[in-house]
């Protein structure tokens, strides 16, 4: 009797630690929620397009941008109106905590958009434009554009979000040599249709 | 007759006290809410908080919301033996100072009030029309501050202004299905001024405006009238990102006060020049705000109930009452191109005068409302168009004669009960209606500075259009031309 009372009170605490573990990592930092969530959304998806979706991004590429608004070597102008300052003080730990957070979020789902636009996306995403030096996002980016360590997830994200910045990648303002090379010979409809496909997934 | 003296005898100060309170802003220009301590504590530049000074933005309103702290710079801190911090002090004060110059051209000069017959010079310059200091920013982990202090030029004085000190936390208990939600506390010297949209009437439309304009015979409780003469304390939860719900009380606090016997700012008592909130006044705010892509829409409701003795009434003597219930909504749309905005806001006055003669009937009744759009383009260049309308119940006794007493009535008054209606600032038909409308335009060449000209035209004035006050002052000379520079730094 006694045995088996011990091994339930055992099984019990082993269950209610697993819980309590599993809402830990679920549980916004403290900055998150005091902060983060005013633009970005509580969990990572936020409703104006001005500010992206986190929502089940790269860790290492949110540790990386927070760490480039820390040290502002990313320049856009957002960057430098609403995140330089957001990150000033950051430290490495706190980095680090809200990288997990955002990056162990559900992933905002897509938006529709037009066929026809999503089509010439989903081109241009899968093929590149060989005649005008642009190679396949995937292949930095993924399959399913969820992206990779460095390389940011795509699907998902704000529509305008993502015009805005493969026009800052275009005009420099936000410096990334790659991106620059890779997107500098993109038309204005081909932005518009690469967002629109990316926004859907 | 004995009974007739005494009336008039109260009449007198009670009657001019109202309007007084009706006609005289504490600080004719109302204050900012941005303000660049903000920026210098948290690193963000303005856009991120405002539209355009002072109008917040969904995150400017979190700002406030969470009490002004969130901060970027460093800090001298101190924590306990049990880990608990209990300091938290910016090392750089979040000071910022606000200058505002401007000219303003009436639509006729007033009358002189020293040559019988002749006008008052028709253009007013003013620098500085107001010159502030802000200290605007965190005290401590959870607790934040905006105080004013302001230099006015009519009594070369600096005196206090719109301020709010603030406690606030966030809570949420995930696990059991109850969303984050902010709690806070407020410490404020002006109804509605703890408010974080820009309909209500402390941070409403005009965030500037002249200060040498003849003023209506008189407004609602919450429009003003309270502005730095009482203290409301209060809390508030804003719940789901959505609904805002906030009960306050005020009392009175005068700064035009000095008690004859203790030579301090209190206790209040009949010889106070204004009205006195008899225990305290509740105020309540209940609003929903709903965001989706670069929309903002937000609607609710707000009000103030106050019992009043007037002066030269005892504390044990009869006091009147206002009601002020109203109702308010705001929409912006914020992209970094183009940015519109609209307010409205209306307020409904239920005036109760028991037992004290100070009005021709015991039931009044008060309504203002404002209706405003903006837009900017780029955060360049943009204006504002705003409708106002206040109307009211017939009252010659309050709106009549609101400074000066002749023993005969007039015949532009008739039936008042104490004679001929104040020059310029008086009701003849004894309707309180002023309505009009101003327009603006604005051009900002840096974020923190702006050049505005602003026209403000009255349809009517006191009541009428032509002749308002029975000595032929018409409503469009109170017209107001009003150009003006307001920077922060």
């Amino acid at each position: 009797m006694k045995t088996s009372v011990a091994y339930a009170v055992v099984a019990g605490l082993v269950l209610l630690a697993g819980w309590a573990e599993a809402q830990e990592t679920n549980q916004p930092p403290d900055l998150v929620r005091r902060e983060c969530s005013t633009c970005h959304g509580l969990r990572g998806i936020s409703v104006s397009p001005m500010f992206p979706n986190l929502a089940g991004q790269q860790t290492v590429y949110l540790e990386t941008q927070l760490k480039a608004f820390r040290d502002r070597s990313r320049a856009d102008p957002h960057a430098q109106a609403f995140m330089w300052g957001m990150a000033a003080q950051l430290t490495d730990s706190t980095i680090s905590a809200i990288a997990a957070y955002f990056a162990a979020q559900p992933a905002a789902p897509g938006k529709p958009a037009g066929r026809d636009e999503t089509a010439g996306g989903k081109k241009i995403y899968e093929e590149g434009i060989s005649t005008q030096q642009v190679p396949p996002c995937g292949s930095c980016h993924g399959e399913k554009a969820a992206g990779n360590a460095v390389f940011p997830r795509l699907a998902g994200q704000h529509r305008a979000y993502l015009e805005r910045q493969l026009a800052a990648f275009i005009s420099n303002a936000r410096a990334n040599e790659i991106m620059h090379e890779n997107s500098k010979n993109l038309t204005a409809l081909q932005i518009s249709q690469l967002a629109a496909f990316l926004s859907a997934q | 007759m004995r009974t007739k003296g005494l009336v008039v005898a109260l009449l007198v100060p009670i009657v001019s006290v109202l309007i007084a309170v009706a006609a005289a802003p504490p600080f004719a220009p109302r204050p900012a809410s941005a303000t660049p301590g903000y920026a210098r504590q948290t690193g963000i530049s303005c856009q991120a908080c405002h539209t355009v000074f002072p109008e917040l933005t969904p995150f400017g309103r979190k700002f406030k919301l969470n009490a002004y702290v969130f901060t970027n710079v460093k800090e001298i801190q101190a924590t306990d033996e049990q880990s608990q911090r209990t300091l938290s002090l910016s090392d750089l004060p979040p000071l910022s100072v606000q200058l505002q110059a401007s000219n303003t051209t009436l639509g006729r000069g007033i009358p002189d009030a020293g040559v019988a017959g002749d006008l008052s010079q028709q253009n007013s310059t003013q620098f500085p029309q107001a010159l502030s200091l802000f200290y605007t920013g965190k005290i401590s982990d959870n607790l934040g501050s905006f105080l004013q202090l302001t230099w006015n030029p009519s009594t070369n004085a600096v005196g206090i202004d719109n301020s709010d000190l603030r406690f606030a936390g966030h809570a949420g208990f995930d696990s059991i299905g109850v969303p984050d939600f902010i709690y806070g506390l407020t410490l404020n010297n002006n109804p509605t001024s703890q408010d974080v949209w820009n309909s209500t009437p402390a941070w409403g439309y005009p965030y500037i405006f002249s200060n040498v304009g003849v003023p209506p015979v008189t407004k609602t409780l919450l429009d003003g009238q309270l502005a730095q003469e009482a203290v409301g304390f209060g809390g508030y939860l804003f719940l789901f990102d959505h609904l805002y719900v906030e009960l306050s009380g005020y009392r009175s606090a005068q700064t035009s006060f000095t008690n004859t016997t203790t030579g301090g700012p209190g206790p209040l008592d009949s010889t106070s020049p204004l009205p006195r909130i008899s225990n305290v006044a509740p105020y309540w705010r209940v609003a929903w705000e709903q965001d989706w892509g670069n929309h903002a829409l937000e609607v609710g409701t707000y009000g103030l109930s106050a019992q009043v003795h007037p002066t030269g009434i005892g504390e044990s003597g009869p006091r009147n009452s206002f009601t002020d219930i109203a109702l308010d909504g705001q929409y912006q749309y914020i992209t970094d191109n183009h940015i519109f905005s609209a307010a409205a806001t209306w307020i409904h006055e239920i005036r109760k005068f028991n037992n004290v003669t100070l009005a021709d009937h015991t039931n009044d009744w008060l309504d203002t409302a404002r209706l405003t759009g903006t837009y900017y383009f780029r955060r360049k260049i943009g204006g504002s168009a705003q409708f106002f309308s206040t109307t009211g119940s017939r009252d010659f006794t309050l709106y009549c004669s609101p400074s000066t007493f002749a023993t005969a009535p007039s015949p532009a008054c008739p039936g008042a009960a104490t004679g001929t209606p104040s020059l310029l600032l008086g009701s003849a038909n004894g309707r309180p209606t002023t309505q009009g409308a101003t327009f603006e335009i604005d051009f900002l060449p840096w974020l923190n500075t702006k050049i505005g000209l602003q026209y403000t035209a009255y349809s009517k004035f006191n009541g009428r259009s032509h002749n308002y006050d029975g000595f032929g002052r018409n409503a469009s000379e109170n017209n107001l031309l009003y150009v003006y520079l307001w920077t922060a730094f």
